[in-house]
């Protein structure tokens, strides 16, 4: 509440406005030219005090305003322009004429030091006057609805000192403040152009600038900074770093391009923190952003020394800094990504093309070569093919190191982008046809020789790159059944060097894909601990009964069960080659062996059928040669015998025969009863390798025909006493064009059942879905499988309609489960 | 300059002088700016106030006051000060000559 109604606290002396004011002016004179502490407060506190009670708070006002602007005419804005150039007015540094950027530089110093004073000088005498007034502020200016006298007089200053016109020429004009517009403008670029200059003499008059409203009527907080200051420097910045974006990119590298981008923008912050304003800081980031990132991050991704380039050269600090701006304007960095993407596939389907070539050209010189050495060529080719997929694995895995190591290094771990790379990976590697089959390959090869005299850290990481590479694939599927295949060869034939590490495979599988996916492939180890343990079994069994037969035959059985290991592609594709398999006539000591094995094993466990698969065993023959007169006189010629079981068989077949005497193919083949195919493998083995050779063929070539004759070859030599018989099909090779058809189609049958499995699963579950739902949600269950083909869905359910399992509801596009009893679900 | 003491001389046009601490005696704003340093005006100088409208008894009333004020800063509950009724209307004036 005022109480200016009352006389106050005047004791009724009348008050002379105008002696009163004079008094006032003259004190004003004494505080603006620093001379305060002649005054006592007290006094001109009191005598502004009664002139607002009697009422003359609006002159009052009015005296003090025009008192400060004739001042600020009259003294300041003498000082300053006595200090203006014709060149500093101008702001053009073209018509310089002799004068040196130093003077320059030095001239606008001059004026801004000199007007950084007149303000603060102004700013202290106000508040001064400002409180000497308080006692007018508080009860007119309330009153009356006036800015303060302060406000007031902050306002002349921007009038009549910054806004003043300083006349260049007849015409022409220019304001204070556009004056210090330009010096402050210039000063900032030669800083960028690395001048020093005086940041705090700048930093004041920005500060001013910004103390300062535009306009008197102004009600938003718009200052005289941003209107007459800001957006010039935003423009120039921006001319200024198009421009240097443009040279950049010209004339230096992509690398000092990025330290130089990030060298500009620190500066700026710095710049804006020490001598501009902290509310420009994001606008001129923005700005340098826009014109040496946003609109140059394509270029300089693109360029010759671009990222590419710094993949290939392992720049991973320069490619870092490109992640860092590119993640300062984007924070999916998308350019980067895309970028990246691009090189991955690029290189990635190099490799590819690579390993196909690898795979196709390779066989072109086999038929050139004759004799013996086309076996050993088709096998070496099988060989290459085999490494050229190993290679394939490796040249996947290096690239992922290095993307990898990029990306931890460089890209900061980013998670967008690792989720970029993966998809990229993912991408390429399912591009290549053969990548299901290659890993495994891969995983092969390591389990039969990779791991010998590592240490287990070292398999460990093997092993997860292995299983890194698994993540990537889409068709699991097809990587189960060849993995189970060459899993089966490695068991089998007793080729894995460690059952722990396998066993450690198939669990990181497990972790990996889901317990589903390796369920057969335990069994299939718990079918090999059985059969050891039936083996030793059997072994007891028969020395218990004592058998005394000298001529006795150590049996090592392997008993499979039959769904879980893929016989198929072990030689048993066929039909009729299972019928074949079936009659194999043994010899009579192994018929015998067999037949007390199966004795033995169906008491052990009744209801139990015995498959005999020849194919896959192996026999170990004690074999005695005809003495040979030599230098040493006579030696005993023995010499043990590793052959397939199929091998072994056909031996024992020249066993009983008269030496001289020869058996055509038919008559091996009548004998035997050995698949047409097994048989010219197995007589390819023992007739036709040249360290090998047990059996003389007629007439001598590679290839063996049904005309053939064979014999014993009494004049056999071998050094060692040991001989293994190498097996055409032993190794785990990459699949011929034939094969390879064989298992796709394998492997699209039980697609088939597996999605029509699913399909039934998700309408159980359901009851009721309408056909698109179905189709996608049968995608999703089998994603962690394959990626079924969409058609083949929807074949797959038509099937299902046809076979009536499901059924249209009322002729829409809802499906429901009718159903087989099981299934059978009662609709209301 | 001189230096800025603690305390503060506030004198009335009586002649009665008041030593009160700056803190309190700055609660009134006119005072406050009176005895600001940057500002250097006489009073800022010596530290003494004379108010030459003021009498000796509403100025000890006014200090009276400012101590209360500073002491019951912050708080609820405040319990009324005394004040002469005879008082009352000096008292209001001198509070806003001083922007109490």
């Amino acid at each position: 509440m005022a109480l200016h109604n009352f006389q106050g606290l005047n004791n009724g002396d009348e008050v002379d406005f105008e002696s009163t004011w004079e008094t006032l002016a003259a004190s004003f004179t004494q505080i603006h030219t620093k001379n305060a502490s002649l005054l006592s407060f007290e006094q001109l506190y009191r005598q502004a005090y009664k002139i607002v009670l009697k009422k003359k708070g609006d002159e009052l006002y009015k005296r003090v305003a025009s008192f400060e602007q004739d001042w600020l005419t009259e003294k300041i804005l003498a000082k300053l322009k006595g200090l203006l150039s014709n060149a500093l007015i101008s702001g053009n540094s073209a018509e310089t004429g002799g004068q040196t950027a130093n003077e320059r530089l030095a001239a606008g110093d001059r004026f801004l030091r000199e007007l950084k004073t007149a303000w603060e000088e102004h700013q202290l005498c106000m508040s001064m006057l400002t409180d000497v007034l308080m006692y007018m502020d508080r009860v007119y200016c309330t009153d009356h609805r006036q800015p303060s006298i302060y406000n007031t007089a902050m306002a002349l200053f921007r009038d009549c000192v910054l806004l003043s016109r300083i006349t260049t020429s007849e015409e022409q004009w220019v304001t204070m403040l556009g004056v210090l517009r330009n010096i402050i403008l210039e000063q900032i670029k030669m800083e960028r152009d690395g001048d020093i200059i005086d940041k705090h003499a700048i930093k004041a008059c920005i500060y001013m600038l910004e103390g300062l409203e535009a306009k008197d009527t102004s009600n938003g907080p718009e200052k005289l900074y941003s209107s007459a200051f800001e957006e010039d420097f935003i423009r120039t910045s921006h001319d200024f770093y198009k421009a240097e974006g443009e040279t950049l990119l010209r004339e230096s590298d992509a690398g000092t391009y990025c330290r130089h981008t990030k060298k500009r923008i620190d500066e700026e912050l710095d710049r804006c923190r020490s001598t501009l304003s902290d509310s420009t800081t994001s606008k001129i980031e923005r700005v340098v952003e826009d014109e040496l990132i946003r609109n140059r991050m394509n270029d300089l991704i693109e360029m010759d020394s671009g990222v590419k380039h710094m993949v290939d050269n392992e720049r991973l600090s320069d490619l870092g800094l490109i992640f860092d701006l590119n993640a300062r304007v984007d924070s999916k960095k998308t350019d980067l990504t895309k970028a990246v993407q691009r090189i991955v596939v690029a290189m990635g389907t190099a490799i590819n093309n690579a390993g196909a070539a690898a795979s196709q050209t390779q066989p072109a010189p086999a038929p050139e070569t004759d004799g013996d050495k086309a076996k050993t060529t088709v096998a070496g080719v099988a060989n290459l093919l085999t490494v050229a997929a190993i290679k394939w694995v490796e040249d996947v895995l290096e690239l992922k190191d290095k993307f990898d190591n990029v990306w931890s290094t460089s890209f900061r771990s980013d998670q967008a982008l690792q989720t970029a790379l993966t998809r990229s990976f993912a991408e390429f590697i399912n591009a290549f046809a053969r990548s299901s089959e290659n890993i495994s390959l891969f995983i092969d090869d390591n389990m039969k020789k990779g791991i010998k005299g590592k240490t287990e850290y070292e398999i460990d990481v093997v092993l997860e790159k292995a299983i890194t590479l698994l993540r990537y694939i889409q068709d699991k599927d097809m990587f189960d059944r060849y993995y189970k295949r060459h899993l089966t060869k490695r068991l089998l034939m007793g080729k894995s060097l460690s059952t722990d590490v396998e066993k450690q495979m198939v669990s990181r599988m497990k972790i990996e894909l889901g317990n589903n996916f390796t369920l057969k492939m335990e069994s299939m180890f718990k079918d090999m601990t059985l059969s050891e343990e039936l083996t030793a079994g059997y072994k007891e069994h028969v020395t218990k009964r004592g058998d005394p037969d000298p001529r006795r035959v150590d049996l090592d059985i392997k008993v499979l069960t039959s769904m879980t290991w893929p016989l198929e592609g072990m030689g048993a594709s066929s039909e009729s080659d299972e019928d074949a398999r079936m009659k194999t006539i043994y010899p009579p000591a192994i018929e015998r062996l067999k037949m007390g094995f199966e004795k033995y094993y169906s008491e052990k466990h009744s209801g139990r059928k015995l498959t005999w698969l020849a194919n896959m065993g192996t026999a170990d023959i004690r074999a005695t040669f005809p003495k040979v007169p030599s230098k040493n006189g006579t030696i005993v010629r023995k010499h043990e015998l590793n052959v397939s079981t199929y091998g072994m068989i056909v031996l024992l077949l020249f066993n009983d025969l008269p030496s001289g005497e020869s058996l055509n193919f038919e008559d091996v083949q009548s004998r035997t009863n050995i698949p047409t195919n097994e048989l010219i493998r197995t007589l390819q083995s023992v007739a036709v390798s040249p360290k090998t050779r047990i059996l003389v063929k007629e007439p001598m070539s590679k290839d063996v025909k049904p005309t053939d004759r064979f014999s014993f070859n009494e004049s056999f030599e071998s050094k060692f006493a040991k001989i293994k018989v190498l097996s055409i099909t032993s190794g785990n090779k990459v699949e011929g064009d034939r094969e390879r058809k064989e298992t796709e189609k394998k492997n699209n049958e039980s697609r088939n059942h597996n999605i029509e499995a699913a399909v039934v699963r998700i309408m159980k579950q359901r009851k009721e879905l309408s056909h698109q739902q179905l189709v996608s949600e049968t995608l999703t269950q089998l994603a962690s499988q394959f990626k079924p083909d969409v058609v083949m869905i929807k074949k797959r359910i038509e099937s299902l309609i046809e076979r009536e399992y499901l059924d249209h509801i009322d002729g829409g596009d809802s499906l429901r489960p009718l159903g087989p009893p099981a299934v059978r679900i009662e609709s209301p | 300059m001189a230096e800025t003491t603690d305390y503060v001389t506030l004198i009335s046009n009586d002649g009665f002088e008041f030593v009160v601490q700056r803190s309190s005696a700055c609660i009134a704003e006119a005072i406050k700016r009176m005895l600001d340093p940057r500002n250097n005006f006489s009073e800022a100088q010596t530290n003494t106030c004379k108010f030459e409208n003021i009498s000796g008894v509403v100025l000890e009333k006014v200090c009276e006051y400012l101590y209360y004020h500073e002491k019951f800063r912050d708080q609820k509950d405040v319990p009324d000060m005394d004040i002469p009724p005879e008082l009352c209307l000096e008292l209001l004036m001198a509070a806003d000559y001083l922007n109490v």
